[in-house]
C-alpha cells in the first residue's frame, strides 16, 4: 500500500480543522500510512490565486510534488481545488519545456521535480479501499440520512485529467452512502457548481446559482446534503437560505465509524445537523 | 513598472496559448455558453469570450466579463473541440492582471499569500480549533518564508 502526507490546504487547515479531523479519523481508522505534508503552502489556488499568477502556480505546485517525490510519498488532498491545481500542474510538468523551466526556479531553492508523484483525492483513496473494508469499520449504519449528493466541479471536470468519477451522472458518493446505510434522494447529473467561485465578487450570481442547487435538493425531500468539497460545503453550510444541513463525505464515513459529533465538532457546523 | 525579460516571456506565453492553441480550434457552436452557470444569471458568456479574444477586440486593461467565472470547467467538459475556454480565460485573466485589471477581492487573497504563504488567514480560532481537535500546529517557518520570497522574486505576483 502507497504510503502519503496529507495536504490539508489552506481553507480546510485555518478556518474549517473540525474537517480535517474527520478525515484524519476515517484514514486513522482505515490504517492508512500518512504524515501532514511537510514545509506546505497555498497550492496557489486554481479560482483566484492563479488567475493573478500562473507561473507562480506552477512554481509553488512543483516545489511541493518536488518534497513529495524525494520523500517518496503520494499525496491526500482533502479539497476539490487543490487537487485540481496539483493534478493539472503534473500534466503541464510533463512537458519537458515547461518542467525544465519550473526545475531552473526550483534550482535556485535546492529542489527538483522528477515526477512521480501521484496526487489523490480523500474520495479516491477511500474509494480504493473498497466495499468491503469500508463495510466492515461501520459501527453505527446512518439510516437517517436522506442525501443530496454533491460532488462538486472540480472532482470531476475536467474528467481527462482527474478520472475520480464520471463527467455525466457520477455514482460514487452514492455508493459511499450506501455502503454506510445511508439513503440517497438526488444524484446531480451534470455536477453542478455550488456559486462559491463569486462568493464576495459577484454576489448576486453566486446567490442565483446556489440557490437553484439547494431549492432542487429541497423538493426532493433531502435531510442532508453530502459533498467531498470544503468549498462547497462553506458555501451550503454559510449561505444557504434553505436550511438543509452539510456533511463533508469523511465527517459522513467518520460518523459512521463511531464518532462523536463532538469528537469531530459537528458543533461548528452552521446549519445544525440533529446527531 | 519597468518590464523585465521575465514578464516579456510570461506575455509571450500566454499569446502563444491563446493565439496558436485553443482560440482557432472554436467554431462558436456556443454549446459553453449553453452549460455556463454564470452566462444563466448574466455573468460571463464563454463563446462570447472566445470570439472577442481571436478577433482580438477586447480590452484587457478594462475587460469585466472574464471576472465573473466561477472556474467551474463546465464549458471545458462539454467543448467537442477542445477549445477549453476555462483555460483561455484563465490566461486572460493573467493577461489583464499584468496590465492592472486585478479585482480587489482576489489582490487582497495574493497580498496574503505573499506575507504568509496561504490564501485564507491563520487567527485565534485557527489555533483554538487545531489545539481543541489535537492536530498539528501550523507554525510558519523560516524556511518556507525564505523559498517563498526567492520563488516570489522569480514570478509575477511578488511584484505586482
Ligand atoms: S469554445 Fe467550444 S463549445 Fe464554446 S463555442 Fe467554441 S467550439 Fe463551441
Ligand atoms: S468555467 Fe467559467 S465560463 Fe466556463 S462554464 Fe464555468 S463559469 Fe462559465
Amino acid at each position: 500500500m502507497p504510503s502519503y502526507f496529507l495536504y490539508a490546504g489552506c481553507l480546510i487547515s485555518s478556518r474549517l480543522p473540525f474537517l480535517e479531523a474527520s478525515s484524519r479519523f476515517v484514514l486513522d481508522r482505515m490504517g492508512i500510512d500518512y504524515l501532514s505534508f511537510p514545509r506546505a503552502t497555498c497550492c496557489v489556488e486554481p479560482i483566484g490565486l492563479r488567475s493573478l499568477g500562473y507561473d507562480a502556480w506552477l512554481m509553488f505546485v512543483g516545489r511541493m510534488l518536488s518534497i513529495a517525490s524525494t520523500e517518496r510519498r503520494d499525496v491526500i488532498s482533502l479539497c476539490n481545488g487543490c487537487f485540481l491545481s496539483f493534478k493539472e500542474a503534473i500534466h503541464h510538468l510533463e512537458r519537458k519545456d515547461v518542467r525544465e523551466r519550473i526545475n531552473r526556479n526550483l534550482a535556485q531553492i535546492g529542489l527538483e521535480y522528477r515526477g512521480g508523484v501521484e496526487v489523490k483525492h480523500i474520495a479516491e483513496v477511500l474509494k480504493d479501499q473498497g466495499e468491503s473494508a469500508i463495510n466492515a469499520l461501520v459501527k453505527r449504519p446512518l439510516k437517517e440520512l436522506r442525501l443530496a449528493c454533491h460532488p462538486g466541479c472540480h472532482l470531476v471536470r475536467p474528467s481527462k485529467l482527474l478520472r475520480v468519477e464520471s463527467y455525466f451522472s457520477p455514482m460514487l458518493l452514492g455508493k459511499f452512502a450506501e455502503w454506510i446505510g445511508a439513503q440517497v434522494v438526488y444524484n446531480e447529473l451534470w455536477p453542478r457548481c455550488c456559486g462559491g467561485g463569486l462568493a464576495g465578487i459577484e454576489d448576486r450570481i453566486s446567490e442565483a446559482i446556489l440557490r437553484e442547487n439547494t431549492e432542487l435538493f429541497k423538493a426532493s425531500g433531502a435531510n442532508c446534503i453530502l459533498t467531498p468539497c470544503p468549498f462547497c460545503f462553506l458555501q451550503f453550510d454559510l449561505r444557504q437560505k434553505q436550511g438543509i444541513p452539510v456533511l463533508f463525505l469523511p465527517e459522513m464515513i467518520a460518523l459512521a465509524f463511531g464518532a462523536s459529533a463532538e469528537q469531530i465538532g459537528l458543533r461548528y457546523h452552521r446549519t445544525k445537523l440533529d446527531f | 513598472m519597468k518590464k523585465s525579460s521575465y514578464d516579456t516571456a510570461l506575455e509571450r506565453e500566454l499569446h502563444d496559448s491563446l493565439s496558436h492553441i485553443n482560440l482557432r480550434k472554436c467554431h462558436q457552436c456556443g454549446h459553453c455558453t449553453g452549460v455556463c452557470p454564470s452566462a444563466r444569471y448574466g455573468g460571463i458568456r464563454p463563446r462570447e469570450i472566445m470570439e472577442r479574444a481571436s478577433k482580438g477586440t477586447m480590452d484587457l486593461r478594462l475587460e469585466q466579463d472574464i471576472w465573473k467565472c466561477l472556474m467551474c470547467n463546465s464549458c471545458s467538459e462539454r467543448c467537442q473541440v477542445g477549445a477549453d475556454p476555462a483555460h483561455v480565460i484563465t490566461l486572460l485573466r493573467n493577461a489583464a492582471a499584468i496590465r492592472g485589471n486585478r479585482p480587489p477581492h482576489f489582490e487582497e487573497e495574493m497580498k496574503l499569500f505573499v506575507k504568509t504563504g496561504m490564501s485564507f488567514p491563520r487567527t485565534g480560532l485557527t489555533k483554538k480549533l487545531r489545539s481543541e481537535f489535537s492536530l498539528p500546529e501550523l507554525e510558519v517557518d523560516e524556511k518556507v518564508m525564505e523559498e517563498l520570497k526567492i520563488l516570489l522574486s522569480l514570478s509575477r505576483l511578488g511584484r505586482f
